[in-house]
């Protein structure tokens, strides 16, 4: 009652301010269309602190997913964490050039199990000795042919830091079956048990149709592999993540900020129903969902409201919509918070990502989790371009977790009038694109018309219509860009280890490399595995991962196992949305 | 009354590099400004891109590729063009190219490299100025 009044009189001089004080400052200084915001209680009429916010680590992790913040202490002996993994998402050229690349970075003291990035070739599913594969192989990431060659790229990782005592990222989604079946056979050469392994896949396929492009079959039968991860991982790998869930990638193709929100929780949705259809209890599975990042933006405010929107509309999901018990089901599992996203980057005065970086750093911390500077300036230079970049994008981040004490304190924007109007602002627009999706029929069905596609490329253009008249404003590119500007650059001093040398020879060494395995390898138990698989792969029943473990075990090619599949489920090729 | 014949472009992405922004970001653009253009979608051969460019009758070409495959796609282009003795449609490229490539692709026969961060009126201006007449 009493309250009710008060916002009545807050509304009612807000509205003499707005005329009186306001509108005149806002002729004066030019900005009568978009005058500077302020934002009063009134905005927040129903606001309700235990509903909509609540306590952090707790339903529905507005605040943020844990209870205290996540930054390590390192005055107490926590090891640091933050980018320095074993050499943060890296590989290249052959697995030997990737093993001896961690082997030199560990004298750097990267720590920790790698964070694999492979080929464009074993992203897709095709073979080193394909001769459409020429002038791929080995260039964004490492080739992964068979067994082989992860046997190769772990040894450089044994004993202090064998399979048992470190977590592997795999970024690899079409084929991350297969990749996870490589690291099972080695944990069983090596004797290590599946109990012991932690390792997240990507295992992220519909963003693929979206924005990232390594796709092989079509949605539908995509999904049926998904599912066979998904049943198999949480019966026998209790320590590996089912899914790394991109938001991050659907925005970096240019989606709105809302857009990505609902894309990515479509897709989450999309992901845990396939797990209920396969009769897989919620609270078993859902736990082991992560998401890989979300977008970014230098619009700070924005990217704060967005993190909170997107933790609370996943407990609700989760809880509401699939009947979860368990608390830890909710909660979003996400490694980088509010960050400026790496097409935030300007080529021009590339320093300037530096500053950018700090930012999103900042918008990190502010969103609920600890900060990264990230990327590291060099980002739109190129692959492998600068050592000292990411020294720099580290001690920002380190800055920020250590000299600022933001990190003290969880959500200071809690209660703040702007933030909670602009957070339900933010989740009630996503909702009304999920329900859009919904009526589509879903994630895969708005896939497989092409609707999520072309809204992204929409997106995309008029951005770019925004940047090419002026509206959107970038420092150095389409602003302050006179001649009396400095160009401020920079060089590099220390050689970054990978070798230009050896990523444009990797594609002849292992094309080598894989013949020698064909042919030493026993290829009558290939062709058997590989009928194994075309009969079970035409049975929607069947779950194809212990044959991916046979398969791997017999060092069969990814492709080989892959065109088998190709054959049963088709190919997508339909990507000229537009 | 005689119609002024639209410039038509074909963008396409050679190889397997799925980062297709740039490219729809750049038919768009063209597009407002008055060209005709086709996009390939992803996943082409040099043979399939020369080949839906001649069946088109395209004036433009342009090649995005960020995977580093460039060095061997883009030449192919070229290459492929002048077999089929249409050199005269204009080659243009974007995406991650080192600039130290730069040199070795206009060589080549590459007209020009458009980076990121290209306003689309640099693009625009420079393709009405070099396309063949």
């Amino acid at each position: 009652m009493d309250n009710d009044k008060k916002l009545e009189e807050v509304k009612k001089v807000r509205k003499v301010w707005e005329e009186k004080v306001r509108a005149p400052s806002a002729k004066r200084f030019r900005m009568e269309d978009r005058p500077t915001e302020f934002h009063s209680p009134d905005e927040i009429p129903d606001f309700d602190f235990l509903r909509d916010v609540g306590f952090p680590g707790q339903y529905p992790y507005t605040a943020a997913p844990y209870a205290v913040s996540l930054v390590p202490d390192i005055r107490r002996g926590s090891k640091p964490g933050g980018l320095r993994r074993a050499g943060g998402y890296s590989g290249y050229g052959t697995p030997e050039d990737t093993r001896d690349y961690y082997l030199e970075m560990k004298k750097l003291n990267w720590l920790g199990g790698p964070n694999l990035a492979q080929d464009l070739p074993t992203q897709c599913g095709y073979d080193s000795d394909n001769p459409e594969m020429e002038g791929e192989v080995g260039k964004v990431g490492v080739a992964v042919d068979t067994l082989r060659d992860f046997e190769v790229i772990f040894e450089a990782f044994t004993e202090k830091q064998e399979l048992d005592k470190i977590a592997t990222n795999v970024t690899n989604n079409a084929a991350a079956s297969m990749m996870v079946s490589n690291y099972l056979s080695l944990a069983d050469k090596r004797g290590v048990s599946w109990s012991k392994l932690k390792c997240t896949p990507q295992n992220d396929i519909l963003k693929e149709f979206v924005s990232r492009g390594t796709y092989i079959y079509p949605p539908k039968p995509s999904m049926r592999m998904f599912r066979d991860s998904l049943v198999f991982f949480t019966e026998h790998l209790p320590g590996i993540n089912i899914t790394s869930i991109g938001g991050y990638h659907i925005r970096e193709g240019g989606a709105s900020r809302e857009e990505e929100l609902a894309f990515a929780m479509s897709i989450g949705i999309a992901y845990l129903q396939e797990g209920i259809n396969a009769g897989v209890d919620i609270d078993d599975f859902a736990p082991k969902f992560t998401f890989n990042g979300f977008g970014g933006s230098l619009e700070v405010y924005k990217e704060i409201a967005f993190h909170r929107a997107a933790r609370r509309m996943w407990a609700k999901i989760v809880k509401e919509r699939f009947g979860a018990k368990n608390p830890n089901s909710m909660r979003i599992r996400v490694p980088i918070f509010a960050h400026i996203g790496c097409s935030s980057t300007t080529k021009q005065r590339a320093l300037n990502n530096l500053s950018r970086g700090v930012v999103g750093g900042m918008a990190g911390v502010l969103s609920g989790g600890p900060p990264m500077a990230f990327p590291p300036y060099d980002e739109p230079l190129g692959l492998g371009w600068s050592l000292e970049a990411r020294q720099l994008a580290e001690d920002a981040t380190r800055i920020l977790m250590y000299e600022t004490n933001m990190c003290d304190v969880l959500d200071p924007f809690a209660g703040s009038y702007f933030m909670e109007a602009l957070t339900t602002e933010t989740e009630e627009a996503a909702w009304k694109e999920i329900d859009r999706i919904e009526t589509m029929g879903g994630a895969v069905k708005a896939i497989e018309t092409g609707y999520m596609q072309q809204a992204v490329s929409r997106s995309a253009a008029d951005r770019q219509k925004k940047i090419d008249n002026r509206e959107t404003l970038l420092v150095g590119v389409n602003c302050f860009t006179e001649d009396y500007e400095l160009d401020v650059t920079t060089s590099k001093m220390i050689e970054h280890p990978y070798s230009e040398e050896n990523r444009y020879a990797a594609e002849q060494k292992q094309i080598t490399n894989l013949k020698e395995v064909k042919r030493t390898r026993d290829n009558r138990e290939v062709t058997r595995l590989l009928k194994e698989l075309e009969v079970a792969a035409k049975d929607e029943s069947k779950n194809l991962m212990p044959l991916f473990i046979d398969l791997s075990k017999a060092y069969a090619s990814l492709q080989e196992q892959c065109d088998v599949l190709r054959n049963i489920f088709g190919e997508w090729t339909t990507d000229s949305f537009l | 009354m005689d119609e002024e014949k639209k410039i038509r472009v074909i963008i396409a992405k050679p190889g397997l590099d799925g980062h297709d922004r740039g490219a729809k970001v750049l038919a768009f653009g063209l597009r407002d400004h008055g060209m005709e253009v086709i996009y390939t979608g992803r996943r082409q051969s040099a043979e399939k891109i020369v080949k839906a460019a001649l069946q088109e009758d395209v004036d433009v070409i342009g090649l995005s590729c960020l995977s580093g495959a460039h060095l061997t796609f883009f030449p192919k282009v070229i290459d492929l063009l002048k077999e089929k003795k249409a050199e005269e449609i204009l080659v243009i490229g974007g995406g991650i190219i080192p600039d130290d490539h730069i040199p070795i692709l206009k060589e080549k026969g590459i007209s020009e490299i458009f980076g990121p961060g290209t306003m689309m009126d640099e693009i625009v201006t420079y393709i009405r100025e070099h396309v063949r007449k």
